[in-house]
């Protein structure tokens, strides 16, 4: 398989025009240190597929800075964010991507996280409430006391008096 | 001779740990003293046996004896002693083995420290530690042996991943990382005890605390050093990629910090007690579940030395572990529950609560990010990638209301709070808050999320600051004068809230470090030729030329660069390219130079002839998060050192143990 995404960078080298794949492109050339932070910034989200896992910004091999010298040129020509991503998506397949797409099953990635923060958000509540609301078993300890367990004497009586 | 000595030792610590852990259930089950001595025996045997393994294969290591499998494959004349020893866990085998020399350090050092405590508990502890200590060695006798031998023993071996010869930090960084993982089985074994007993005593909150604290603090710092390690070794400028590995020593991190502040709700409230447990049973799992992913070359890493058979054999115990606890913990979680109540939802501890949830779900979005595409993979057969930008999108939002938690929580007041009270303990800290935005906005923060870092950073240094304080100034109010004495007095008798804080600061140093290191790093890829210089970040660049150091075991090409401010030379930096034997593409060292205020850091891309493609990075603030990190651990520490026992408690130091009465 590595061989294979070795191919097809080569011969990405060979046919550089993004046209086919993505159409004109959308947005304003971009020049200066402007082209530098958006090819840094796009790099980033990118993944070097010979690599562990890197993306193309971060990896040293050759493969990743050919893929950089690419977004680079795609920006000078005046390709935006998403079809940029969007070309090396059809080239590489939705793995280059770092960032998976709102999409399908990807969309769980991002779902998930968020119906357990909304599920979690209610069972505090529910916790908080009924503990506000639970009978005094055993007489809590109002005033901040400094080390509570320090003393081994006071936690074996107030063991004592807990289990009366 | 050593192989089969090594060998024996394994199967006698097998049989040692099975036995053990049944002799210790048993006495549990039965409240027998005497079976409680038998198992506390063979939890000291179980330690010794596998200190003599680790010793034996120390000594095949560094007399070369090729004989032996393991030191066939990471051995080598070739390199310096330091490697030689190291070695240990330079790969599959003998890490495993240097898990079991950890766990067995941390069971025999737990008994003997509780060997006359707790007896209530104590024996489900160790039978839970040696069943542990059992799947080890079984781990090191069957799946992973070290102590195989090579029928034709090679006259030299390869030596160590070359990634691994390549920094010191090699040396203490993985230790420390066992030390977290490993110590995580301890408040394990305190937390099954609890639920077999079905109890979980005011006193015996004390061990628990602790023995989770202990880990905690390798874990943070071991973190800390792996990161600095891809800093200042993989040489792209970064100290975290979201790599699965770095995940896997995360994960545990993050359920430990959630259980060490519930404990404080548990042992202040007497609420929380089931959650507390259950928190510290995640921790246990994921130390498992990361030593999988590490392991068992499932997940492409950068940090991943070893590929092996044993992926399966950690699953199945993985799955015996989960199903256990679960079981356990359903069928026993009720009789922990609460003793106490909660006031107020807008208090102390109902910011503990929320800091629970969010670091929770923190967990929940690491592993989902971490394990997703496994699963797509598995299910759909395709390949996806989750990432640096993902986590980066999500991590960053909880991580800023976790530092917002760091700074309203210590403020509120335990129990009620009054809108009088709320409004005191709220405002001035947002001032300080505010401040420190502004300070940023001057200095050229333009980042939101940075921003938002900063008025919430200030608002919790003000907030941990002022609660340092507070135990002195109440002390002073009462009569005494500030001095070395009152302070003495101060850090001896609240050491443990001393020591939180002194962790709380140290965290709020850690995410302004990140925010700023990460959003406001500059960074440029230049080919200079001999001689030729480039200006960037306020230093001007020069490439002197190169250099060739042959070293036993890799031949380095070192790259001289001058770097001066306004024609005044500030330093010399020398990146290199290292070619190991062993391995095809060369490895780059990059070069640092750190100032208070900022790293300079120059890394190799090519070296061809007369030129030298470099990429320099300037990144403000960045050491302060190895610094930041390190005072988080000795906070940790802090609040560890057992407080003196007060001289004049009357009754006699074994005073009849309370715990071990049948509960009525």
């Amino acid at each position: 398989m590595i061989a294979t995404l070795f191919l097809l960078a080569f011969m990405q080298i060979k046919v550089p025009d993004a046209a086919q794949f993505v159409g004109a492109p959308q947005g304003t050339p971009l020049t200066g240190p402007q082209l530098e932070r958006r090819t840094m910034e796009i790099s980033s989200e990118l993944r070097c597929p010979v690599c562990q896992g890197l993306a193309i910004g971060d990896s040293p091999s050759i493969m990743a800075a050919n893929m950089k010298a690419q977004v680079r040129e795609l920006l000078e020509r005046g390709y935006t964010e998403a079809q940029i991503l969007s070309y090396f998506e059809k080239s590489y397949g939705q793995f280059v991507l770092l960032k998976p797409k709102f999409q399908g099953v990807n969309a769980l990635v991002w779902i998930l996280p968020i119906l357990a923060l909304a599920g979690g958000f209610l069972l505090v509540v529910t916790k908080a409430k009924k503990l506000e609301t639970a009978p005094v078993k055993s007489a809590a300890p109002n005033e901040p006391v400094d080390e509570p367990t320090d003393d081994l004497y006071l936690a074996r009586v107030r063991e004592m008096v807990d289990k009366q | 001779m050593t192989p089969i000595l090594g060998r024996f030792i394994i199967l006698a610590s097998v049989l040692v740990a099975t036995t053990g852990a049944f002799i210790a259930y048993a006495a549990g089950a039965k409240r027998s003293p005497e079976g409680l001595r038998w198992s506390q025996r063979f939890a000291y045997a179980f330690a010794a046996l596998m200190i003599a393994a680790t010793g034996v294969m120390e000594y095949a290591l560094i007399t070369h004896d090729f004989s032996v499998q393991y030191v066939a494959h990471v051995g080598s004349t070739q390199v310096p002693l330091w490697v030689t020893i190291v070695s240990l866990w330079s790969s599959l085998e003998g890490s495993i083995l240097f898990w079991g020399f950890i766990l067995g350090i941390y069971i025999a050092v737990t008994t003997w420290i509780n060997r006359n405590d707790h007896q209530e508990y104590m024996p489900y502890a160790i039978g839970t530690w040696l069943s542990c200590g059992a799947f080890f060695s079984f781990l090191i006798a069957g799946p992973a042996n070290p102590f195989l031998t090579v029928a034709n023993p090679p006259l030299d071996g390869p030596g160590p991943n070359p990634l691994l010869q390549n920094h010191l930090l090699m040396i203490i960084h993985p230790p420390m990382l066992y030390l977290g993982y490993v110590g995580m089985t301890i408040p394990f074994g305190f937390a099954i005890a609890a639920l077999l007993r079905g109890r979980l005593g005011q006193s015996f909150l004390r061990p628990l605390r602790a023995s989770l604290l202990l880990p905690w603090v390798f874990l943070t710092i071991a973190i800390m050093l792996g990161g600095w390690w891809a800093y200042e070794v993989l040489g792209w400028g970064g100290y975290w990629a979201w790599d699965p590995v770095e995940n896997a020593s995360l994960l545990p991190w993050l359920t430990a910090t959630a259980a060490l502040h519930s404990a404080i709700v548990m042992e202040r409230r007497g609420v929380l007690k089931g959650w507390t447990v259950t928190l510290i049973q995640a921790s246990f799992l994921l130390t498992i579940l990361g030593t999988f992913m590490t392991r068992s070359g499932v997940f492409n890493s950068v940090h991943s030395f070893t590929q092996s058979s044993i992926g399966p054999t950690i699953l199945i115990f993985l799955a015996a572990v989960l199903l256990f606890s679960v079981a356990l913990l359903s069928f026993r979680i009720d009789s922990l529950e609460a003793e106490g109540q909660l006031d107020s939802a807008v208090s102390r501890e109902g910011m503990f609560l929320v800091n629970n949830l969010f670091f929770v779900v923190l967990t929940f979005t690491v592993l989902i990010g971490t394990c997703f595409p496994l699963v797509v993979e598995a299910v759909k057969g395709k390949q996806m990638s989750v990432g640096r930008p993902y986590f980066d999108a999500m991590v960053v939002p909880i991580g800023t209301a976790l530092l917002f938690l760091l700074g309203v929580g210590p403020a509120l007041p335990w129990g009620r709070a009054s809108r009088k009270e709320m409004q005191r303990a709220l405002l001035p800290p947002f001032i300080t808050g505010a401040v420190v935005l502004v300070i940023g906005y001057v200095l050229g923060v333009r980042n939101p999320w940075t921003l938002i870092t900063l008025l919430f950073g200030g608002y919790a240094a003000h907030v941990t600051l002022a609660q340092m304080w507070l135990p002195l100034r109440q002390r002073m109010k009462r009569g005494d004068s500030f001095g070395p004495a009152l302070i003495d007095t101060q850090l001896r008798r609240g050491r443990r809230r001393f020591g939180g804080y002194v962790v709380h600061a140290g965290a709020v140093i850690v995410f302004v470090a990140i925010a700023v290191s990460s959003t406001m790093r500059t960074q440029q890829e230049v080919t200079l030729t001999r001689g030729q210089s480039t200006t960037f970040a306020g230093y001007t660049v020069t490439f002197t030329g190169t250099e060739e150091r042959a070293e036993p075991n890799r031949q380095s090409t070192i790259a001289h660069f001058n770097i001066s401010k306004d024609g005044k030379p500030v330093t010399t930096m020398e990146p290199r390219m290292n070619q190991y034997a062993t391995m095809r593409e060369p490895i780059g060292t990059p070069a640092v130079h750190s100032t208070i205020t900022r790293d300079y850091y120059i890394s190799i891309m090519n070296l061809q002839g007369d030129q030298a493609g470099v990429l320099i990075i300037n990144m403000p603030m960045v050491g302060w998060i190895w610094f930041a990190v390190l005072m988080m651990g000795v906070g940790g520490l802090i609040a560890l050192i057992p407080m003196r026992r007060r001289t004049y408690v009357v009754v006699p130091e074994r005073a009849p143990e309370i715990d071990s009465e049948v509960v009525a």
